[in-house]
């Protein structure tokens, strides 16, 4: 196969970074962390929003309608990913995230169970509405997810 | 590993103010908070767009020196808008350092997120500091462009400058592990 090559140029990005002037590493992050915080609360407002839209994602009637209703709780769930992404919501992201992986696996046409989409959805809510300091809580629920998460990836390959 | 870590300590200083950026992302929001953490590293997001069409529309006319877009989008995703990019012939823009962001990336969409020509894809979540260090790593990136067969981008092998993060290649983990448990029995063996 052909190949070519395009010597690189150095880019823009690399001629400036190094230039007089700019901020020192330590202030860009904290200045970055200090603007991301600032939306907190409406991160928080989405996040329940999109858990909400995932709760009422209703139960496919038909094999027809599975896909749509399955793109539907996929792109909620990257939804709460979005908005929780940057505030430590680790426990979040990672119910959700492991939503998006069994929906990511099921086949094509293959019967899903949509009980996977509940309990995920219960899931998230209740990791919303545990106070931060109840960890072992939090841990117990994403380690029951886990284990959902662990069986069907087995039985789906 | 990456070789970042000087780069990336406190008291390193950064100039990217002049950074004329583009966003692209569908969501709202998730524009909004990757603008936020830009500008607390000084770089004004120039262009926010929330479809690759109003992306591509600017990126005719209009050169960027930093493109972030994300993976997933309706009508035509990031993949599909990179891709047009590197293809595009607009020069300086089709050589721009691309990071792409995605909540989470299906086991479908890896294949086209290794050969769309991105400079990089961070799934989320991701920190602020995680952000940074991309942005610095592509700036330096100096691998060169590479036109093979369907592939139009950055050099996918990585021969000077590592990339940041943890080491997921299974063959350099593979590689490592082995190179460490030859050093532990030799190490026994030199005991004994």
């Amino acid at each position: 196969m052909t190949v070519i090559t395009h010597a690189r140029r150095k880019s823009n990005l690399a001629k400036m970074i190094d230039s007089a002037g700019g901020v020192s590493v330590g202030v860009a992050l904290a200045a970055a962390r200090a603007n991301i915080e600032k939306k907190r609360a409406e991160a928080m407002e989405i996040v329940e929003a999109q858990v909400t839209a995932l709760e009422a994602v209703p139960v496919p009637a038909t094999p027809g309608e599975a896909p749509s209703r399955l793109e539907q709780a996929y792109h909620t769930a990257t939804g709460v990913i979005d908005a929780a992404g940057p505030f430590e919501l680790r426990d979040i992201c990672q119910a959700a995230a492991g939503l998006c992986d069994l929906i990511d696996a099921a086949p094509a046409g293959g019967k899903f169970d949509w009980r996977i989409v509940t309990v995920h959805a219960q899931s998230l809510r209740l990791l919303l509405t545990l106070p931060p300091e109840a960890i072992e809580a939090r841990v117990r629920v994403l380690d029951s997810l886990r284990q959902v998460v662990n069986r069907k990836t087995a039985q789906t390959g | 590993m990456s070789d970042l870590g000087e780069t990336l300590r406190d008291s390193a200083v950064i100039n990217l103010a002049a950074a004329v950026t583009m966003v692209v992302d569908d969501s709202g929001f998730a524009l909004d908070l990757t603008a936020q953490a830009l500008l607390g590293f000084g770089i004004r997001t120039r262009y926010a767009c929330r479809s690759a069409a109003e992306a591509i529309e600017i990126l005719q006319d209009n050169p960027v020196d930093l493109l972030v877009v994300d993976c997933e989008m309706p009508d035509m995703d990031g993949y599909e808008l990179v891709r047009w990019l590197r293809r595009s012939g607009l020069d300086p823009n089709t050589f721009v350092p691309v990071i792409m962001t995605a909540p989470h990336l299906r086991r479908s969409r890896v294949t086209e997120a290794r050969d769309c020509g991105a400079s990089f894809v961070i799934t989320k979540p991701f920190s602020a500091t995680t952000l940074l260090e991309r942005i610095v790593w592509v700036a330096r990136d100096s691998r060169p462009f590479l036109e093979v067969g369907d592939y139009f981008g950055p050099d996918r092998r990585f021969r000077e400058m590592k990339p940041p993060g943890e080491e997921r290649r299974a063959s350099v983990i593979r590689k490592a592990q082995f190179e460490a448990a030859r050093n532990e029995t030799g190490a026994r063996e030199t005991q004994a």
